[in-house]
């Protein structure tokens, strides 16, 4: 099956019938690429068209997974007409996949950005976790952090977390088994002073020449051009947090912050309707965002609290705190230990999460670990990316790693590297598993020049 | 090893901190938890006679000993009890845990041990047991920001009688008061479910666990092959124990036990780190990006 080329001078794609042993898939994979490739041209019109005697596919079902994939607004229904009639049609007409440009613009909210595929992202708070996960936590997305129970690394992605959200003046509900859960707040970073962003900044730059760049970019440039023009946003965007600096105490007074403590409650019918009446105010209508709010909720399944035995009530909350994140513009983090869940309830946990991710602890004095990574010294734990929020579209994320070393920079500031191997010792002549480039030189002995 | 456990406990917690939460596990295949356990609680009195600690008093919840025996042991190892009342505090979960026997009271406890310990005669009530714990700790301590520790000789007793939520609940608002500088505990994990010993192990910020000497040897038939290797795990064992460091990483040390008349004695082990680490490593992917 291929694109015809039409008799006529401007070439439509179109989609012909297809052979009954093509798979859906690879009708859905190739349409989006020809309209994609359409989507260059000026007047980003096309017309899709399929013979109805021989196509198995419903129209509907079709343009609503084309649709999915590329958030091209549908102006009145989806026709899928015939291929004679799209032929004989000679003016260019704004088809039902017609862009949508009012979503590329960029977001006048502060502290949100909008992404492909009509997304708007707000930031983790972390700016090297904004990039592995394209740009940030989708509104409307939930996010779960796996804990470690011998590491607290998760506290410290929920208080970036936190913190940029009330650097931004985003409402802010926050739900705790401490007996105290205001008193959290005053552990929130405090941006760093302006003089350390830009130098690290020029440090960043600098070393972006000597490291390994984030692979991503390759495969997300084309769909993702607000990037670049947000980069001189940046700051604005992501703040840089000094984890020795408390957040002023203005940002609490000023903003809506709500702290719920969750251990002495029987159920949790009362976290339920605080968030639903906390997203009730972050309801999104007609695709604007007024104001973006933020949910974090630490250790849901904590053992002091009473309904960490109840494992399908915490199931069916998550599942209905999903169903109204997912028409708000806000974004929930929710952190649990997964060692003290049962396996299948970890698993179903797991599923329900937009994007997950996890937490370790790496053992102390660990020479063999030493010898295997570089920059041990200054690692304090591991993050893994298991799951990538994709929200209005079908086409994932594949990450180039998905572990990466959580270290803190001057012990302030938070960063996320990707594991590098140390060097090898060349005349030792031995190579440690998987190394690839170096591999080849590892019989050898000393170089002979 | 063991000592590091002990000036951990000393040394308390920072302003603002949770204070440091030690369990000690063991089970039937090397029941010496308890010898450690009393090892542990000898430590800190010492320290804390001596003004050592962050510490100024101890409050013991005895579940599964009587208080005479917690006299009787201070007093072999030449702790002064005479001056006793202003830095210990027994509470008696032993005796009479569900109020059974109100009328026997002053009968079976010995008049100094009276002095020290008082009784707790509803340990299902987790919330009124932690009052009681908040409030002979104060007693100990006074008025002013001095902290005190705590030693549970057995949460394996504790929830018999109240419900893992309750105990976790009890345990971590202990470890969070402001006056509460180190606390730890005994648990005998083979009597539990994996999820409890988990909770615990979540709770702590050190856990320490007794292993068999011959782990191989541990439920073998008795004979003449193996009966030396059964007779060293009746005297020694294998203590291994995991810290939870501040900075998020975890030290993993192991030294062996002798459990003698006198007490026990720990050894260290030289050889044994090497392997412990190499459990300890992540299953890391390394990705070569070229």
């Amino acid at each position: 099956m291929k694109a015809a080329q039409t008799p006529h001078k401007k070439e439509v794609p179109c989609v012909f019938g297809r052979p009954p042993q093509l798979p859906i898939t690879k009708i859905i994979r190739l349409s989006a690429a020809l309209l994609a490739r359409h989507r260059r041209c000026s007047t980003p019109t096309a017309a899709l068209s399929l013979p109805p005697r021989v196509c198995s596919l419903r129209p509907e079902s079709l343009s609503c997974r084309l649709s999915t994939i590329y958030s091209w607004h549908f102006t009145g229904k989806t026709k899928l007409c015939s291929v004679d009639a799209a032929m004989a049609t000679t003016k260019p007409r704004l088809s039902s996949f017609s862009r949508n440009l009012s979503a590329v613009s960029s977001s006048q909210t502060p502290g949100v950005k909008c992404g492909p595929n009509g997304t708007m992202f707000v930031s983790s708070g972390i700016a090297d976790l904004d990039k592995i996960l394209g740009g940030g936590f989708p509104l409307g997305s939930l996010v779960m952090v796996m804990e470690d129970a011998e590491a607290p690394h998760h506290m410290l992605l929920l208080r970036n977390f936190m913190s940029q959200g009330l650097v931004h003046g985003q409402p802010l509900l926050y739900a705790s088994p401490s007996k105290d859960p205001r008193g959290f707040l005053g552990t929130l970073p405090s941006p760093a002073s302006l003089k350390h962003d830009k130098s690290r900044d020029r440090e960043s730059e600098q070393e972006k020449g000597l490291r390994i760049a984030w692979q991503y970019k390759k495969y997300m440039g084309e769909n993702q051009p607000n990037f670049d023009s947000h980069r001189d946003n940046k700051q604005d965007y992501c703040n840089e947090f000094d984890l020795r600096k408390p957040l002023e105490r203005h940002y609490f007074t000023r903003q809506r912050v709500n702290c719920v403590g969750i251990q002495d409650s029987k159920n949790l019918a009362a976290l339920q309707e605080h968030c639903a009446s906390f997203l009730a105010q972050h309801q999104r209508n007609d695709g604007s965002c007024a104001l973006a709010g933020r949910i974090a909720i630490q250790s849901l399944c904590a053992p002091q609290c009473e309904h960490s035995n109840m494992d399908w009530e915490m199931l069916s909350f998550i599942k209905s705190l999903k169903g109204m994140v997912r028409s708000s513009n806000a974004v929930v983090v929710i952190t649990f230990p997964p060692s003290l869940l049962s396996l299948s309830s970890t698993k179903r946990w797991q599923h329900m999460a937009d994007t997950l991710l996890s937490v370790a602890a790496i053992p102390d004095e660990d020479k063999e670990l030493a010898k295997l990574l570089s920059g041990y010294q200054d690692m304090v734990g591991l993050l893994n990316v298991h799951k990538v929020a994709r929200l209005n579209t079908q086409v994932p994320l594949i990450l180039e790693a998905t572990t990466f070393s959580i270290k803190l920079q001057k012990r302030r500031f938070l960063v996320l590297e990707c594991l590098n191997q140390a060097p090898v010792d060349g005349s030792s002549g031995s190579s440690y598993g998987t190394s690839g480039s170096c591999s080849g030189s590892s019989k050898a002995g000393t170089l002979d020049f | 090893m063991a000592d590091t456990i002990c000036r951990t406990l000393r040394d308390g917690g920072l302003e603002g901190e949770h204070a440091p939460a030690l369990t000690i596990k063991d089970s039937k295949a090397s029941p010496f938890g308890f010898d450690v356990f009393n090892y542990v609680l000898t430590q800190l009195s010492n320290y804390i006679l001596a003004g050592k600690s962050q510490s100024r008093g101890l409050v013991v919840v005895a579940y599964s000993r009587s208080p005479s025996f917690y006299v009787d042991l201070l007093k072999r190892r030449g702790i002064d009890i005479a001056s006793s009342h202003d830095w210990i505090h027994i509470l008696d979960c032993y005796t009479d845990p569900l109020g059974w026997k109100n009328w026997l009271i002053d009968k079976d406890i010995s008049q100094e041990a009276s002095s020290l310990s008082s009784f707790c005669q509803d340990v299902r009530n987790l919330d009124k047991l932690y009052s009681l714990i908040i409030e002979q700790g104060k007693g100990l301590i006074g008025q002013g920001k001095d902290r005190f520790s705590i030693a549970i000789d057995s949460v394996s007793e504790m929830v018999r009688h109240a419900s893992i939520s309750s105990v976790a609940g009890i345990l971590s608002n202990l470890r969070s008061h402001d006056q509460v500088s180190s606390i730890f505990w005994l648990l005998h994990s083979d009597l539990h479910e994996i999820k409890f010993t988990s909770v615990l192990e979540y709770l702590s910020s050190m856990v320490a666990s007794v292993e068999p000497f011959n782990q191989a040897a541990f439920g073998q038939r008795v004979d003449l092959e193996n009966l030396s290797m059964l007779e060293q795990n009746f005297r020694k064992g294998k203590f291994h124990v995991r810290f939870k460091r501040r900075n998020g990483r975890v030290r993993v040390m192991c030294e062996e036990i002798l459990v003698e008349l006198a007490g026990i004695k720990f050894t260290p082990v030289l050889s044994e780190d090497e392997i412990i680490n190499q459990r300890l490593l992540p299953k890391v992917s390394i990705i070569v990006l070229s």
